[in-house]
């Protein structure tokens, strides 16, 4: 809809500033990317094409595959944990009228808009056997058996490091979901009520596929976290102990600066790539055909 | 919803968003632990006493190399790392200083973090606008990766214009080394020169030797005997953090205590097709898991970073910090009477024992800089007795022993001693993780299974034999 005096391709103008700088610092760059996947290269010597070569090296690398596996791992708590913990505040709270609750969403959606990599720094703090908080209290309360290294502890510092993203991830699905709660319709609630249901099944029959929308969106940005961490790994493990955090974006990393492998690691990056968009459209479909069906 | 309510709203949550996030920004500033200084693999340093008859270089470098810049103004620009605290003045004054005595000369300065520098020297090296000068770290990945790309200029007719070869020994230049084809590490061409040295060793608290009635240890048993009377005593025998991978150097100085120079040089430089499947390397292996299972390191080490467990030893959380050198500047600065160092002790008494050390992150010339001559006479003196002196001044270790190059504190004379006794006796050992390229990620990672029971020293020396196999097949 126009207004009178107003051109054509005026609301182009307006985008070509941030079209542009996009274009040249992320479209570009990734079709660059794309063309070095198909090159063995060390970086400074001139790249030599070798076709396929790289993926199918990939696909066979043994720490490929379980780079890949820690990153699915990490699915749980980017973007399972989270999406659970969203529920369960909205359904206590959403709908309560509790004073000061603006308070608590304030408090709960302030680690998302946090730095990836303060937050690895604070968590390591958190996480340390000499100066942090979380073994002094476990002592204090005379559960120092309980008290771990847990960064370099071989079977704690995934869960470690994912507890460390549910804490940034659980704010936003909150946030998501009691905006979503505010749209749905009063009647409804009304309805069940008349019905003889439940707060339980209130939440299970009306809120639950109202928030629709909102899950899906929480699932494909959790999901596309938990495919692309990459900040909270270099700060606090580095992929260690052993390879138990080693995720993809990190051996991306490596291979790219250290092993003087940016060919293979273009490669990689492709792959993963292709993985969060796969993920991002059959989510984004499913929910589309439930939504429809239902 | 009133319009007013909306922005008062706002308000309240844009106050809250900032002062929470200055709230965390403050806590989190509280302990940041950097990455670990990655051990720079500096090139042992070779035993080179400079006999009396060395012209000592000063503060005016040779005249020819810039001459140039009289008439013609040069601008040199240099790449580095020396962000660490002494360090990092010690470079801007002697750029003034050059650019004072060299007029026409600018010297532009670009100080990065190691990590970042790692990550782009190379890169920009290949850069025709790139830096003239810059450090690229030793070893095959970088300086060798650089070499066989044809970035780095060859410094041996410098070397001998300068009299670089009577400056350090040839242990020492071999570290800095390439055959032109980049192929060949720890021979042909010297490719760089380094300001700094570094040993690792034991730094210690001198307090609590006196409490404890500890002595310096002249054998490696005696040493573990002090750690169990250390820890009897209610003490921390070594204060440790091996969350950022410094248990590849208490493995690493463990091992160069068993070996012989020649199998370590083999091994590390490709020749010779040496195994690291041997009985020294699993030895050392098995001595590293007791020392953890006797609880002679820090409680829950395998959680605790490098720079925490510096803050620990200077806390009096340990008796003994297992390090190199480097970490001697942030000492010395803090209580620095308090603590001494020494090198590890021998197996045998008075037996040959290597310590791992070397010289700093060495300084290259780009191949295609425009102005070599003068960029060279610049190295000369970023490395001359002056800048040797302006270095020990601030507590760190200078890369070739100069008159009068002498430190402020005990422990940094203690430091110095050390490094001096190595070199004499030709007993400058080698960082491990130099032999292949992806030997710190390798070392790192077998180490943590080590120690946590996951693997035997049989399990642990495999996988890296494998990796370096691998890697040597690689270069015929």
């Amino acid at each position: 809809m126009r207004r009178p005096g107003e051109r054509a391709w005026w609301p182009y103008a307006f985008v070509a500033p941030a079209l542009i700088v996009y274009v040249v610092f992320i479209f570009l760059p990734v079709l660059d990317t794309i063309r070095y996947s198909f090159t063995r290269w060390d970086g400074l010597t001139a790249p030599v094409p070798v076709g396929l070569d790289n993926y199918a090296r990939a696909l066979a690398d043994p720490i490929f595959l379980q780079s890949l596996g820690d990153n699915v791992a990490f699915a749980f708590w980017f973007c399972l944990l989270p999406i659970a913990i969203g529920l369960l505040i909205t359904s206590l709270i959403a709908r309560s009228g509790l004073p000061g609750a603006w308070l608590f969403r304030t408090a709960a959606f302030l680690p998302y808009v946090l730095s990836l990599v303060v937050v690895g720094v604070v968590w390591r703090w958190i996480y340390s056997p000499a100066f942090g908080p979380l073994n002094q209290l476990l002592t204090a309360v005379g559960l120092d058996s309980l008290a771990r290294p847990w960064l370099g502890d071989f079977d704690f510092a995934l869960p470690a490091v994912g507890l460390a993203g549910t804490w940034v991830e659980y704010g936003f699905v909150t946030i998501l979901m009691i905006a979503g709660v505010q749209k749905i319709d009063e009647q409804l609630y009304e309805v069940a009520r008349l019905d003889g249901a439940s707060s339980w099944q209130q939440f299970l029959h009306v809120t639950l596929p109202g928030l629709r929308n909102e899950i899906t969106v929480a699932l494909v940005f959790t999901l596309i976290a938990s495919f692309r961490i990459f900040d909270l790994i270099f700060v606090l493990t580095k992929g260690g102990p052993g390879n138990q955090t080693s995720v993809l974006s990190f051996f991306v990393y490596k291979s790219a600066f250290q092993y003087n492998q940016p060919g293979y690691a273009a490669a990689m990056a492709v792959i993963l790539t292709a993985i969060i968009l796969t993920i991002s459209i059959v989510v984004i479909r499913w929910r589309e055909r439930e939504g429809a069906g239902g | 919803m009133h319009l007013d309510d909306i922005r008062r709203r706002f308000a309240r949550t844009g106050t809250l968003l900032v002062v929470g996030s200055l709230l965390v920004t403050a806590c989190s500033g509280a302990a940041s632990p950097t990455p670990a200084p990655s051990a720079a693999p500096s090139a042992a340093p070779s035993a080179a006493p400079s006999t009396a008859a060395t012209p000592a270089t000063t503060a005016t470098p040779v005249a020819g190399g810039c001459a140039s810049a009289a008439t013609t103004p040069i601008t040199l620009m240099e790449w580095d790392q020396e962000v660490r605290e002494g360090i990092g003045p010690v470079i801007d004054q002697l750029n003034s200083e050059f650019m004072a005595a060299n007029p026409g000369v600018t010297i532009v300065r670009q100080a990065k973090s190691f990590d970042d520098l790692k990550a782009t020297v190379k890169l920009a090296l290949a850069d025709p606008n790139g830096p003239d000068v810059a450090q690229v770290n030793q070893g095959r990945p970088d300086m060798g990766a650089a070499v066989q790309a044809g970035l780095l200029l060859p410094l041996t007719s410098y070397a001998t214009t300068y009299g670089w070869d009577k400056r350090w020994g040839a242990g020492v230049l071999a570290r800095n080394s390439f055959s032109d084809d980049g192929k060949q590490f720890g021979t042909g061409s010297l490719y760089g020169v380094s300001i700094t040295g570094e040993i690792v060793g034991l730094f210690y608290n001198k307090d609590k030797y006196q409490q404890l009635g500890l002595t310096i240890p002249k054998t490696f048993g005696e040493f573990e005997q002090q750690l169990a009377t250390i820890k009897s005593k209610g003490e921390v025998p070594i204060a440790f953090g091996a969350l950022d991978g410094d248990a590849l150097q208490i493995y690493g100085s463990i091992l160069e205590t068993m070996v012989t120079p020649q199998w370590l040089n083999d091994w590390i430089y490709g020749r010779n097709n040496q195994s690291f499947n041997t009985t020294e390397t699993k030895a050392a292996a098995a001595e590293l898991v007791k020392l953890s299972d006797d609880g002679d390191f820090t409680k829950g080490y395998a959680g605790i970073g490098y720079d925490d467990s510096a803050k620990l030893f200077e806390a009096g959380k340990g008796v003994y910090f297992w390090t190199g050198s480097w970490e001697g500047a942030t000492l010395t600065g803090a209580a620095g009477e308090k603590f001494g160092f020494i090198r590890v002790p021998p197996q045998t008494a008075g037996g040959t024992s290597l310590s791992i050390g070397g010289v700093g992150l060495p300084w290259s010339i780009r191949k295609t800089a425009k102005n070599p001559d003068c960029a060279a006479a610049y190295l000369d003196f970023l490395t001359s007795d002056h800048a040797m002196q302006l270095v020990a001044k601030l507590g760190v270790l200078p890369g070739h022993s100069a008159p009068n190059a002498t430190g402020s504190s005990a422990l940094f004379n203690e430091m110095a001693a050390a490094f001096a006794d190595a070199n004499s006796k030709d007993e400058v050992g080698h960082y491990l993780d130099w032999a292949f390229p992806t030997g710190w990620d390798t070392f790192k990672a077998q180490l943590a299974k080590l120690l946590a029971k996951q693997a035997s020293p049989d399990q642990f020396v495999q996988p890296i034999d494998k990796e370096y196999q691998t890697f040597t097949a690689s270069l015929k």
